[in-house]
């Protein structure tokens, strides 16, 4: 073994590493293998003086048949797997040999058996005969970890530590959802109030402050904020404000009765130029008039159409009311918005204030305030500049 | 929201390149001049809910890259489906997020936009990208042409077929625009990175929306610039999108080759510092 160690593929590295090989300074440095074999079996039989230190294994130049001698024995997955299935037969006859019931065999059971079949007088227990499962005879070891042309499996293999940075990443990851967790549980605190503003705080001190001063004590209010119980401490209390907790100031119109005694609600609506005044029914079979003309000969883009059916369709109400629209100004689309918007505020009168609420969060009962943005001297339009010339 | 401030003395404006809408906030792509900032404020305001971002209007500056809405605006929540949901159900986000919205500003719902089951946003964004000049009109009518074209042109091929065919033929649009746009998407896109005084292009990993964006982009590309002189847009498209189904055509090819140049140019790969 000795031998196969030193005929190894190793280049040394300095010159001060030799000198413990060789000893007495009789073999020269020389660094082709022939010389090397010949030292080894000089050194094995001739001097018997005994090498202490264990060869330093170097990359160098190898060839095929040293390798194999000396890697360490790779157990291949297969080998491990007919390992394990003849341990599983091993311990199924061994039942049978003991007359026990080979499904309820344990480790433990195994082990009273082979003392009881090989009694060994050796005091060292780990020269005992043994019989356990393959996993734990042979060492753990990694599975080839890249595929057939050469590509490693795992993203962070070139890292060197692969599985070490991967735990370390699903910790990191873990660290910041439980962070994010605590923050919203903080929040919920925070949902009806404010940070008051710098006005106000002006005011509670009485001294002059400058913007940077306001900012630098809501950043460390925000930092008292992050830690555990920080919301309900009394002192930050002290600096929230409350602000309306729902945005409750949709005016709901009153419901009105005609001569049949069918209740109706009008409202209006507005998106750009367009005005438009709504009077929804309520009991109707779904027809909507617009400036007396049916709302399919109006408006023949399906989008539009589509804008009108919306706030019924939210509502599940779609064939139930009948409408009449009035409407003037703006273009073809803007008119479709402002009757939608009229229609949603018209609906509020029927339905009830958490469907009212949810149609808020729809986005049907604000009035679109985006309006044409005017052309800007210097430019082209509003947004488009000249074309750039370099001279 | 970003505020970008200009005197008015200036007569040329500085002219911006890049869109400016603060989307980058989680994504991964190079991060353009203003979006720090604007990533700042948004951290901030999740806390401080309802107060308005701070910033001072100096006079002598006008803001550009500035919206109707506030800052404070949310956007809304059109789904129906959300707000059926009954209490038990909800996660604690779901429900937190429901207490948050409440006291919200919310937007108004735009205009292409409906509760109706017949809406997608996929379809709706590929009209969007197929208009021009704003004629949203001639755009929807395309694209409904189109998707008329794919059905005829399946049911034939079923009509047409044995009985064992019939049952792997697809014949609904919807799905077979799905899946065509999914085959076209990129995996990995190439940027260049200047360095060193020269451009190279490295590969680098393409958000979801970007992949997306890329998939549309090319279809509607080719099928404007690739086709006969007399071949209508909704013809093209369907053949273009039976080809991308089936994993075959100039689309997905594009996208196979952009995968070869990333493979390629892999030992660029660490230029990347993002």
């Amino acid at each position: 073994m000795w031998k196969a160690k030193m005929a190894a593929p190793c280049v040394f590295c300095g010159a001060a590493a030799s000198y413990r090989f060789f000893l007495g300074g009789r073999v020269s440095l020389a660094r082709k293998q022939g010389v090397w074999k010949a030292a080894a079996a000089e050194l094995q039989t001739g001097t018997g003086f005994q090498v202490r230190e264990k060869l330093r294994h170097t990359t160098g130049v190898t060839t095929k048949k040293n390798v194999a001698a000396l890697r360490h024995e790779a157990y291949t997955v297969d080998f491990i797997k007919k390992q394990i299935e003849e341990f599983n037969i091993g311990k199924r006859h061994l039942a049978n040999m003991m007359g026990e019931d080979p499904e309820t065999f344990t480790q433990e059971d195994i082990d009273r058996a082979i003392a009881y079949l090989f009694p060994s007088g050796l005091f060292e227990k780990q020269a005992r005969p043994i019989m356990k499962h393959p996993e734990q005879i042979f060492p753990k070891q990694r599975a080839i970890q890249w595929g057939e042309d050469g590509r490693p499996f795992h993203f962070l293999f070139y890292t060197g530590k692969q599985s070490y940075y991967s735990l370390m990443h699903v910790t990191y990851g873990k660290l910041l959802e439980a962070e994010k967790h605590q923050n919203q549980l903080q929040a919920k605190d925070l949902i009806g109030s404010r940070w008051l503003i710098k006005e106000e705080l002006e005011e509670m001190l009485v001294e002059k402050l400058s913007d940077q001063d306001y900012a630098q004590f809501i950043r460390l209010l925000e930092r008292l904020l992050t830690l555990h119980c920080g919301a309900k401490e009394e002192f930050v209390q002290r600096f929230r404000r409350s602000i309306t907790v729902q945005s409750k100031k949709q005016l709901i119109e009153a419901l009105q009765y005609d001569e049949q005694g069918t209740a109706f609600s009008t409202s209006e609506g507005k998106r750009k130029s367009a005005k438009a005044e709504a009077v929804v029914y309520e009991h109707g079979s779904g027809k909507i008039s617009i400036n007396g003309i049916d709302y399919l000969l109006y408006f023949p883009v399906t989008q539009d159409r589509e804008q009108l059916m919306f706030p019924f369709h939210f509502l599940d109400r779609l064939g139930k009311h009948d409408a009449t629209c009035t409407v003037s100004g703006g273009g073809r689309s803007s008119q479709a918005g402002a009757i939608r918007l009229a229609l949603a505020r018209a609906l509020c009168s029927f339905i009830t204030e958490e469907e009212v609420e949810w149609m808020r969060q729809a986005g049907l009962l604000t009035a679109d305030p985006r309006v044409r943005e005017r052309k800007k001297p210097g430019q082209e339009g509003a947004r488009r500049k000249f074309t750039w010339k370099k001279r | 929201m970003t505020h970008r401030f200009r005197t008015l003395r200036s007569l040329f404006p500085i002219s911006r390149s890049g869109t400016p809408r603060a989307a980058f906030l989680g994504s991964s792509w190079p991060a353009k001049m203003a979006a720090p900032v604007g990533k700042a404020a948004r951290g901030w305001s999740v806390l401080a809910l309802g107060l308005r971002s701070v910033v001072p209007r100096l006079p002598g500056l006008t803001q550009v890259r500035w919206s109707r809405y506030g800052p404070e605006y949310r956007d809304p929540q059109i789904d129906k489906e959300y707000y059926r949901k009954p209490l038990a159900e909800l996660t604690e986000e779901e429900k937190y997020e429901q207490e948050l919205r409440k006291i919200q500003l919310i937007k108004a719902a735009p205009a292409a936009k409906t509760s109706s089951v017949f809406e997608d946003p996929v379809i709706s964004k590929f009209t969007n990208m197929m208009m021009k000049g704003g004629n949203k009109v001639l755009a929807r009518s395309l694209m409904t042409q189109t998707l008329e074209a794919v059905k005829r042109k399946q049911f034939e091929k079923y009509h047409a077929a044995s009985a064992q065919e019939q049952a792997t033929i697809e014949r609904n649009p919807y799905t077979i625009f799905h899946q065509a746009l999914k085959n076209c998407e990129p995996v990995i896109g190439l940027v260049p990175i200047l360095r060193g005084g020269h451009f190279y292009q490295v590969p680098v990993p393409l958000p979801d929306r970007r992949r997306r964006f890329l998939a549309m982009k090319w279809m509607i590309t080719e099928c404007r610039e690739k086709k006969h002189r007399r071949m209508l847009m909704p013809e093209k498209l369907s053949h273009e999108l039976l080809e991308a189904f089936h994993n075959q055509g100039p689309v997905v090819k594009k996208k196979q080759d952009m995968h070869k140049m990333a493979e390629a140019n892999r030992a660029l790969a660490h230029y990347r510092w993002w």
